[in-house]
């Protein structure tokens, strides 16, 4: 029986009938057979198997080229916001970040992005960071260190977009901007916490305007990307304000800046001028003199909120370690485990692609049941911490309301001022040279 | 009253400076602490072939349109057959180019006569929306030859990728920049069914630091 | 940058026209991308209903024109979706840039307005009122912080228990040795492949020559009445099988010494079984999988899902739809019984089972879930560590139950593809085999572990066989293989021209190969090859032999013969 002479095509309509009579299944393998079901043909014409030349992407080294560029658009918006003091070099800049690091680059890898990837390397023992994503993550927060938030006014794309369409101003009462105020912190935890038991990648999947920067994206990305640019017209900056989870730690660390912004570039006046160009309401106002002792009816209070931040800190891990289970339920192990249960129990059949391709593998229940357990054990070690962070943040947000320093003159909140330089243009000390 | 402020301003000063000391620290540590588990070369996002179940997210769970994964055809495993399972239809009564006897929706399997009885099999990736239909037929039926790879001139490299995401299988991982591609016809089948009691090694922690495998070693 | 009036005017216009023009556009792609979103242009309904008349009639050429056509639209219209949705991001995109640059220009240009400031605030009030929010505060995190301890409370799974239920009959008719277990009697050959399924038949004197066709040796040979490719099962001194043409199910009962019809049940309309029946092939038809006997009862199941038990007399004791199993070839798995308890192992697209049912009433004892892919082989019960297990060879794993409560004892990888051939058992260890992967040896048990495998010779549709020192393959191009079943080097192959689907069945220390032409060849169980005789039934035959007291029993695609020396 010489099979091979017969066509590939005549062997297998052959064998068809035999199949059916035989009762064979045909099913999905998939698993390979190392033996391959057709020979490898002897071609006698002279062909020769082709090889399929698969292209790549820019080679890696070009990863630190973008680092460079980072480095040089800090130094060069440091420049224009600390010695030349000028906004419309700083709007330049912008331009040139939000066309490299944007539409170039595509906003991938970008430092807001980096804080998952740092989680992720620091909490789980088999991921490696890219030494261009640690880089993305500490520069910036050392530019914030010396400088301030040059990082967030000219070299962030998505600051950058914003920034260039902000064209009007419109001031948001301070009790909404601080209760507004609280979601990066939640954020920046809930993102830590998923990346680091490699759940998700929240912030990169909630980017509003990656979409724009790639001009490829599902419509409902493009439409809150672009109702948060519309938004942004008027309450400037909203994802850097109320949503950016990066900016927290650029808040953290600019406060112990050791140079800032100054809005005069000489003496304040105290004019009260700049006041109304400040967006976003960052500017602290002087007291007035003489100075005032604190009485110690006041200190004896300002003790009672030190007490009250071990409170808080305690109260929200034990929040966050009770709402852990239901948190884990992001991660998709967690998800089909739940899915397979439950059609256990209660019948309701397990048809998502996963419970499928599940089924299909072979691999026991109780492995995916201990797979489960394992990683809600790590959310829930994981969870108090965040809940611990949420407490401290809160707490000491409301210590520095009550413990303030004696301010002579108006100065920018350094946490939360992004060195736009808007405010430039209204205070009337001109530094004549 | 002077020196008060003046002391309570040096006061202030120092806890300012000891700030910044404290601020800068786990800023300036981290890269010493992360050393060992940084990668200098970078990762990209892949395939594995042997783990892919044809489940045709592909198509839609990349963010790119079109989807960066295309399909390929490793031709020395290829059997060059008549009927080609991954070509045509199960059923299909004439071996031709006819599109009601053809698997793929865009038509992207380019069918080329060699000599007889052998065709070969090419894909027009311009074409090809990486729905993995010829891959599901080539799998059951063939030698398995036509799988499906993300192509990195279309890739962009997403710090998580959405395909890897949405893979029922967890077939997406990363692989080292240098390393883009997994060949099938190079890769030894991971099947699990080559039993457990014979020798597999097991990846070393170094292997896996090096090559940013996401999966928790257990 | 100061402008004039006029400039800032133009500039407004054009701004203006921009944003406009930016909107459009970008509501026009809404629309269109929410249009794709509900109709997939490759997956369009009408497509998929002209593919379908089309597969339903296939020499159709018209139709085929008609599919060609309409693919082609589709394709198109996938193509020019994608190419409008690419075109109207860079024209949006565009329309933005403009808009924003302008805007831009304008804002640039204005003037800082002196607002009002607000009020300078009196530090102590603001105190005051932090102070207030911060006390709600704390209260509120207190509140919640206790209430979750108690609402939340952990919803955690109870570490791995597969939650099938445990029934506790401990089984009396168990033999206590394991090597009692494993030797079959020579009466009874009760399933698919003898006592326990394992394709070991007890007794001697087996005749080894004989000839269909000119009766050498036959001692008997009936018609069958409808079809089938299952094989007859004995009790005693009863024959049953089955037949079944469409959803007209019947199983028969013949005295195997004389070959006489003692009594014909008909296995047809259950509530719940359908009249047509299922899409599967009509070759292989609806009664494939063999029936089970027991002491008092016998027990089918056919391919639309019926099932029925009969007392010996004939009368029907009990009979239910299992729902009809989907399946591209239909549903093989023949039924095992174990003590009291009907054993179904049922394998659709759908649901991967394996159930009890109470022999006397039919009441489903137990369900267990299998993980994998429906199969076409058929259970077998062993005995391994003291324990009887029910094996089942699975996709893709060779899986034990225990046959009493239907619990998984253990899962070991086994063969994947198109699992047909059933497994064989020593009283140390399980093979596994499929036509296009290989032969795996397991050592069964939680700690079990693949102990060799070989790819050389492996089976099509029969079952390979094994005794404690060989193991036997019939493939299906003909060739016969014995392997040694520790080590599994290959002892001694012989090609015979026609394939195998019967299964092998060991007799007597003979191995009897019956080929798919109805010739049986007969070789000695053991290590070198040995063909001691070959005999013809002069038809073509797909069914496994059974052997019962000095006969055998062949069924052939019309006939059904009795072998015997006496």
């Amino acid at each position: 029986m010489d099979k091979r002479k017969r066509t590939m095509g005549k062997r297998f309509q052959k064998y068809l009938p035999f199949v059916i009579l035989a009762v064979m299944l045909i099913w999905h393998s998939v698993l390979y057979a190392q033996q391959q079901r057709f020979p490898r043909p002897e071609f006698e014409g002279g062909y020769s198997f082709p090889t399929h030349q698969f292209l790549n992407q820019r080679g890696p080294m070009w990863e630190y080229m973008d680092v460079a560029v980072l480095i040089g658009a800090l130094l060069v918006t440091a420049w224009m916001v600390l010695i030349k003091r000028s906004r419309q070099g700083l709007i330049w800049v912008s331009v040139f970040s939000l066309a490299y690091f944007g539409f170039y680059r595509q906003g991938c890898i970008c430092a807001i992005g980096s804080v998952q990837n740092v989680s992720m390397a620091l909490f789980n023992g088999n991921y490696a960071i890219p030494l261009s994503a640690l880089l993305f993550f500490t520069i910036p927060l050392l530019f914030a260190l010396f400088f301030g938030r040059v990082f967030c006014a000219g070299v962030c794309p998505l600051g950058a977009i914003q920034e260039l369409t902000g064209f009007r101003q419109v001031r948001m009462p301070k009790s909404i901007e601080r209760l507004l105020g609280m979601i990066p912190f939640v954020y920046l935890g809930l993102a830590v916490l998923f990346a680091s038991t490699e759940s998700q990648f929240l912030i990169c999947r909630y980017d509003p305007f990656v979409g724009i920067f790639r001009i490829d994206a599902p419509y409902t990305m493009v439409i809150f990307g672009s109702l948060l640019l519309l938004v942004g017209i008027f309450v400037n900056r909203p994802y850097c304000r109320y949503l950016c989870p990066y900016g927290v730690l650029q808040n953290i660390f600019s406060r112990f800046s050791v140079k800032h912004v100054t809005i005069s570039p000489a003496e304040c006046r105290k004019c009260r001028l700049c006041e109304s160009g400040c967006p976003y309401d960052a500017i602290l106002q002087s007291d007035p003199e003489p100075y005032v002792e604190v009485p110690k009816k006041s200190l004896k209070n300002s003790l009672i909120y030190f007490l009250m931040i071990p409170l808080l800190a305690s109260g929200f891990a034990v929040i966050l370690y009770n709402l852990a289970p239901s948190l884990s339920v992001v991660n998709n192990n967690v998800k089909l485990a739940r899915e397979i249960r439950l059609e256990r129990e209660k019948g309701i059949k397990a048809v998502s692609k996963a419970a499928i391709a599940f089924f299909e593998s072979g691999k026991t229940e109780d492995e995916l049941y201990k797979e489960e357990l394992q990683i809600i054990g790590r959310f829930k070690k994981g969870a108090p911490w965040v809940g611990i962070f949420f407490g401290l943040s809160l707490g000491i947000g409301f210590f520095r309301l009550t413990v303030r320093n004696f301010r002579t003159e108006y100065v920018p909140d350094r946490g939360r001022c992004y060195s736009c330089a808007k405010c430039f243009k209204f205070c009337p000390v001109k530094v004549k040279t | 009253m002077e020196s008060k402020n003046k002391s309570r301003a040096s006061r202030r000063d120092f806890v300012k400076t000891a700030g910044k000391i404290i601020a800068a620290v786990p800023v300036l540590s981290l890269p010493i602490v992360l050393t060992k588990k940084t990668d200098v070369k970078g990762y990209v996002w892949q395939i594995d072939p042997y783990k892919c179940t044809s489940c045709e997210l592909c198509t839609t769970s990349c963010v790119m349109t079109p989807s960066a994964v295309k399909c390929t055809n490793a031709f020395p495993m290829c059997g060059y057959c008549d009927f080609c399972p991954g070509f045509l239809c199960q059923g299909a009564k004439i071996y031709s180019t006819a599109a009601e006897d053809q698997l793929c929706p865009t038509g992207a399997i380019i069918r080329n006569f060699v000599e007889e009885p052998y065709f070969e099999y090419t894909i027009n990736e311009s074409l090809c929306n990486g729905c993995s239909k010829c891959v599901k037929g080539c799998r059951d039926f063939g030698n398995g030859s036509l799988y499906l790879q993300i192509m990195h001139n279309l890739c962009v490299n997403c710090n998580q990728c959405r395909i890897a995401r949405m893979c029922p299988s967890d077939a997406v991982i990363r692989v080292p920049a240098e390393e883009p591609y997994i060949r099938k016809e190079l890769k030894q089948s991971t099947s699990p069914v080559i039993g457990k009691a014979l020798v597999k090694p097991v990846p070393s922690r170094g292997y896996l630091l090096r090559h940013g495998k996401g999966k928790q070693l257990t | 940058m100061n402008f004039s009036e006029k400039q800032i005017s133009i500039f407004k216009g054009i701004s203006l026209v921009s944003g406009l023009f930016t909107l459009i556009i970008a509501l026009t792609m809404i629309l269109s991308l929410v249009q794709l979103k509900t109709i997939d242009p490759l997956a369009n309904p009408s497509l998929q209903s002209i593919k379908e008349q089309f597969d339903r009639d296939p020499d159709n050429k018209d139709k085929a024109e008609q599919v060609r056509a309409i693919d082609l639209m589709a394709r198109k219209a996938y193509f020019t979706s994608r190419w409008q949705v690419e075109t109207g991001s860079y024209l949006l995109l565009a329309g933005a840039v403009v808009f924003v640059f302008f805007q831009r220009l304008i804002a640039g240009s204005e003037k800082p307005a002196r607002s009002l400031q607000p009020d300078k605030p009196d530090i102590n009030l603001e105190r005051k009122r932090n102070q207030r929010y911060l006390i709600i505060a704390a209260s509120i995190v207190t509140i919640m912080a206790v209430t979750s301890s108690f609402v939340l409370r952990s919803n955690l799974p109870a570490p791995g228990k597969s939650p099938a239920a445990v029934t506790e009959n401990k089984s009396s008719e168990m033999p206590d040795a394991i090597t009692e277990f494993y030797k079959p009697g020579d009466v009874n050959y009760p399933f698919f492949r003898g006592e326990g399924s394992r394709g070991m038949a007890g007794g001697t004197g087996y005749p080894t020559e004989w000839n269909g066709t000119d009766g050498k040796n036959i001692k008997w040979k009936i018609a069958v009445p409808k079809p089938g490719k299952n094989s007859p099962v004995i009790w005693g001194d009863k024959l049953f099988f089955t037949g079944a043409v469409n959803a007209d199910c019947e199983i028969y009962c013949i005295n195997k010494k004389t070959g006489e019809t003692i009594w014909t049940g008909s296995a047809s309309g259950f509530p719940g079984a359908s009249s047509e029946a299922p899409e599967s092939d009509a070759e292989a038809g609806m009664a494939v999988p063999t029936a089970a006997a027991s002491k008092n009862e016998v027990c089918a199941v056919f391919g639309n899902g019926n099932l029925v038990c009969f007392d010996h007399d004939g009368k029907l004791k009990w009979g239910k739809n299992l729902g009809v199993p989907h399946g591209t070839y239909g549903y093989s798995a023949s039924l095992v019984i174990y003590d009291k308890l009907l054993l179904v192992q049922y394998d659709s697209q759908d649901k991967i089972t394996l159930s009890g049912y109470e022999l006397g009433t039919g009441e489903l004892k137990w369900e267990t879930i299998r993980s994998g892919r429906p199969v076409n082989s058929s259970p077998l019960l062993a005995n391994f560590d003291g324990q009887p297990q029910l094996l089942i060879n699975g996709n893709p794993n060779v899986s034990a139950f225990d046959p009493v409560s239907g619990k998984e004892l253990w899962s070991l990888p086994g063969v994947s593809g198109d699992v047909a051939p059933s497994l064989a058992v020593n009283s140390k260890m399980v093979f596994a085999a499929q036509d296009y992967f290989n032969v795996i040896a397991l050592k069964p048990g939680k700690a079990g572990a693949t102990v060799w495998q070989d790819n050389t010779f492996t089976p099509d549709a029969s079952s390979p066989v094994a005794n404690d020192k060989f193991l036997f393959i019939a493939t299906g191009s003909g060739d016969v293989a014995c392997y040694d079943s520790e080590k599994g080097d290959t002892l001694w192959s012989h090609y015979f021209e026609e394939p195998f689907y019967p299964s092998p069945i060991i007799a007597d220390d003979h191995v009897y190969l019956l080929d798919r032409a109805g010739v049986m060849h007969i070789v000695k169980a053991a290590g070198e090859f040995q063909l001691v005789a070959e005999s013809p039934i002069g038809e073509r035959t797909d069914c496994t032999p059974a052997f019962s007291e000095k006969a055998i029993f062949i069924r052939t695609n019309e006939n059904l013969y009795c072998i015997s020396n006496n």
